[in-house]
Order: C-alpha cells, then structure tokens, then sequence
C-alpha cells in the first residue's frame, strides 16, 4: 500500500511512506512553526503529535510587529524541541501514535474581531471532536482550502490523515489550477469558505468527482447553492458552523442547524446570542473570563424549540450602528452577490459624524454594463433606505483574510 | 474646491432620484433647499472628507452650502 498523503499540481507528491521516512530522518523541530511551505507545516504537526509535546502555529507572513502584539517570548521564535521518538514502522503504527498523543497541544492565534488577537490551545481531543474516521472514507480525496493556520483548515487535515486520504492543496492558487487539480486527482471533498466558493463559481466547468462540498469559516450565502450544484452535480453540501475557540460545532444541509440531543445541555442561547459550555472548547488565554458559559459573539435566530433548530445571522461585533439601526453586513452582501453582473462584494461602515457610520460597499463586477445606478435601483425594493450602501466602489478584487474571509474595512 | 462640492451634492441628489440642481450657492439650505435626508447628509460627509479629509460635521450639523465651504476654508 502506498498512499498519497499530500500533493500540489506539477510540484509536491508525497505519498505516506515518504512522509514517515522524513518524519524518522528529523532530530528536531520548530516550536513556532512559521511556514508558507503547507506541507512541511502538516509535517511538523504530526512529529510534534508523534513526539508528544507542543507546537504553535503562525503565520509566515506576519511582521516582527505583529508577533510582538501576538506575545510570543523572543527565546521562543528560533527554538527548536528535540524528537526523542523511535522510529515509526508503518502507517498504522503512525496512527496509533497520533492518536495516543494525550501531552500533545497545538495553539494558534484568531485574527480577533476587535484587532487583539486571541490565543487559543487545543488538545488532540478538541481537535478531533468532529472527526469521522471510517472504512467508507478512507477513499476520499480531500481539496485543502484554507490556510493550514486556520482552525478550519487544521481539521480538514484531521479529517484526511486519520483516515490516511490524500490532501490536494486548493488555497492560494490560480482558479484554473484549482480546476485542473480536482480533475487530475479525482478530488472527492472540499471545504472552503462561502467567499472561495463564490470566486470559484465558473458556469462553464463541471466536476463530477466532488461528493462532498463544505461550507465554513463565514455566514452561510444559498446564494451560492445553485451555481455550485451545478459545477458539482454529485456534491451533497454541507453547512459547518465552527470557530477557532471551539473546534466543528454543528454541521447542517442548509443555513438550519438541528441541534443534536447530546449537544442540547452544551449551548443556550441568551438575547439571540449563542452561549457554549466552556469544557468543550480549547483553552483560551487573556482577558478571557472563566464562565462557565463562554460566549461566542455570534447571533442565532431560533427557528423552532422541537427539535432545537437555529440558523446564525452574523457576528453581534460585526454590526453596523447605523443611526441606531443594527445593520449585519452579511445580510446585505448576500443581496448585492444576488444581482446579476456581481461577483463578490464586502459591506462595510464608514465612520462619521452625522449617523455615526455610513453603509458603504466595494464590488468585484463581473460584467461591464453593471453601474452604480442599477445597484441603487435594484437595491431600493430589497433593503430599507438605511440598509443600502451608500458609497459604491468597484474595485478588481475584494481583500480576503489569510483565511479566505472577506476583510471588512 | 467650491466646483467639487457643487459635484458631489448632485452626484447625491441623482443617485437618490431626487431633482438635481443646475446652480447651487452658498445660501442654499442642505435640508430645507436641497432636500437632503438624515442619510444624504451622512453620505456628503463622508464624500467630502474622502475628498479634503475634513468631516464637516464634526462639532454640528451645519444647515447650508457656504457652511460647508467656510469650514474646509478655515482648515485649508
């Protein structure tokens, strides 16, 4: 047996003997694991998971400002942990050493709504809560599709080596990579991030390999349903609500979450606000308060009590005062995605003294005819007068976080 | 700097599909006169300090065009 563990199209194959030759040549690894290289990031997750001690992961861009604000001890940066392992024999043996990995912890760093970035520690226990390891999955093909700092993307890469799949980089290139690199390797599931999705929308292209397409990391968009469903006509999709500080929550169809009776005592919801219980999340560090409840910042509509169905509305930091109208971005983005000529969009305030902020928008068109007029009118039967951006630039790409979100401004 | 302002009051008053003016002047109240809403208004001041980098209503509201072009004035 030689499976594939992880490939990037015309540069990297690395099959899972390769990668336990490699793992058994090192003497040492990073603490601080600070890599652009995504496999030698996975690489140095699972020597740390073999050896059973620590490791952080950051980004490989971040300036020397930027860890300064993260508080990472200088005498850290550069050290290095000793392996002190024996050697692993085989795959199997590599499994049975991840997953006894009970000193092993893993922290990464949320970009933080309020600009303080957060740190947050996982077990391996945290980490894999959501985790479905099966005889029925140990053909999938995962497409990778975020950033391997981001939570989403630490558990996409759990989900694909415990069940020793191959993972097929999908994040930060070109669209027509991406389209060849889920025909090349036959990719059976990708999870991404509503915004990747929305730009890799092509009505031209069809996958017939994808089974499975996730959602994560943003606000649900249907929007997106249809066109998708379209490009992978195989693909049942599949909406995740997870969060750096939690891990996988709740999987859902659509943009309705049923809540599981074993999750029913683990939340509440207070004011329309989602509350966890603190035990099942990583440990958090800083000004963090030690409820028992941890509160998430995210808004849920109840959509019935029997069975508990909730959907998320966006984040409660994410609003827009407008004159004392609350204004969720979200809400408004997936309208302006809606109208034809659009291709991505991200609804942000503008401070100012009359109304304390001003809704303004920037757009990524996809056709020349769109103008600011036909946004206006189109709008004006949607969106209360409040609602409606006011300023409209067209610009040729949204900025999207390391993670593939949409930057607000 | 008058010329601009002028500009970007119309470019407001048409995108809202409210009557655009042929001559504004300094007299002309932003409310009463030209019909700017709550949000218009909002909208104008952020226009002109994307443009001047000034927020025109920073310590009140003002009521007229040559208010406006007073304050950029004084900060120039």
């Amino acid at each position: 047996m030689n499976n594939i563990f992880y490939t990037e199209l015309n540069k990297i194959l690395v099959t899972y003997n390769d990668l336990i030759i490699d793992i058994n040549k090192q003497i040492s690894y990073l603490f601080i694991s600070r890599s652009s290289d995504y496999y030698l990031t996975f690489r140095n997750i699972i020597i740390s998971l073999i050896n059973n001690t620590e490791i952080i992961i950051i980004d490989s861009d971040l300036s020397d400002i930027e860890i300064k604000s993260l508080n990472i001890q200088e005498d850290d940066i550069n050290k290095k942990i000793n392996c002190t392992f024996n050697k692993i024999k085989d795959e199997k043996d590599l499994l049975e050493r991840i997953k006894n990995a009970n000193n092993w912890s893993l922290t990464i760093y949320t970009s933080g709504t309020t600009g303080v970035p957060k740190k947050v520690t996982h077990t391996f226990l945290s980490l894999t809560k959501a985790v479905k390891v099966d005889n029925n999955k140990s053909d999938d093909i995962w497409g990778f599709a975020y950033n391997p700092t981001h939570i989403a993307g630490i558990q996409v890469f759990f989900q694909a080596l415990l069940n020793l799949n191959q993972i097929v980089r999908l994040f930060q290139i070109s669209n027509n990579d991406i389209y060849s690199s889920i025909n090349n390797y036959q990719i059976t599931n990708i999870s991404a991030t509503p915004t990747y999705y929305r730009l890799l929308v092509n009505k031209s292209e069809i996958f017939t390999s994808v089974k499975r397409l996730t959602f994560g990391g943003e606000v649900f968009d249907e929007n997106l349903i249809s066109p998708l469903q379209i490009m992978f006509p195989n693909a049942k999709i599949l909406n995740i609500y997870a969060s750096t500080e939690i891990g996988t929550l709740f999987i859902s169809h659509c943009d309705e979450f049923t809540v599981q009776e074993e999750l029913k005592n683990k939340i509440k919801i207070i004011n329309g606000e989602l509350y966890v219980l603190r035990n099942i999340l990583g440990k958090l560090e800083g000004n963090d308060n030690n409820d028992e409840w941890y509160k998430t910042n995210d808004k849920v509509e109840i959509l019935s009590n029997e069975p508990l169905k909730i959907k998320f509305v966006g984040r409660i930091n994410e609003t827009i005062n407008v004159g004392g109208y609350k204004v969720f971005p979200v809400e408004i983005e997936k309208i302006i995605n809606n109208i034809p000529g659009v291709r991505n969009c991200v609804v942000y305030g503008k401070k100012n003294s009359v109304m304390g902020n001003l809704i303004c928008c920037d757009i990524e068109k996809e056709s020349e005819e769109l103008n600011e007029e036909l946004i206006f009118n189109f709008l004006k039967s949607k969106l209360q007068p409040y609602k409606i951006p006011r300023i409209i630039k067209f610009v040729s790409t949204i900025k999207t976080t390391r993670t593939g979100k949409v930057t607000r401004l | 700097m008058e010329t601009k302002i002028h500009e970007i009051i119309n470019l407001i008053l048409i995108n809202r599909k409210k009557n655009k003016v042929d001559e504004i002047s300094n007299e002309h109240h932003l409310r009463d006169y030209l019909n700017l809403d709550s949000l218009d208004l909002a909208e104008l001041t952020v226009r002109i300090e994307n443009e001047f980098g000034i927020d025109v209503f920073e310590d009140g509201i003002v009521e007229t065009v040559g208010e406006i072009i007073e304050k950029l004035k004084k900060n120039e």
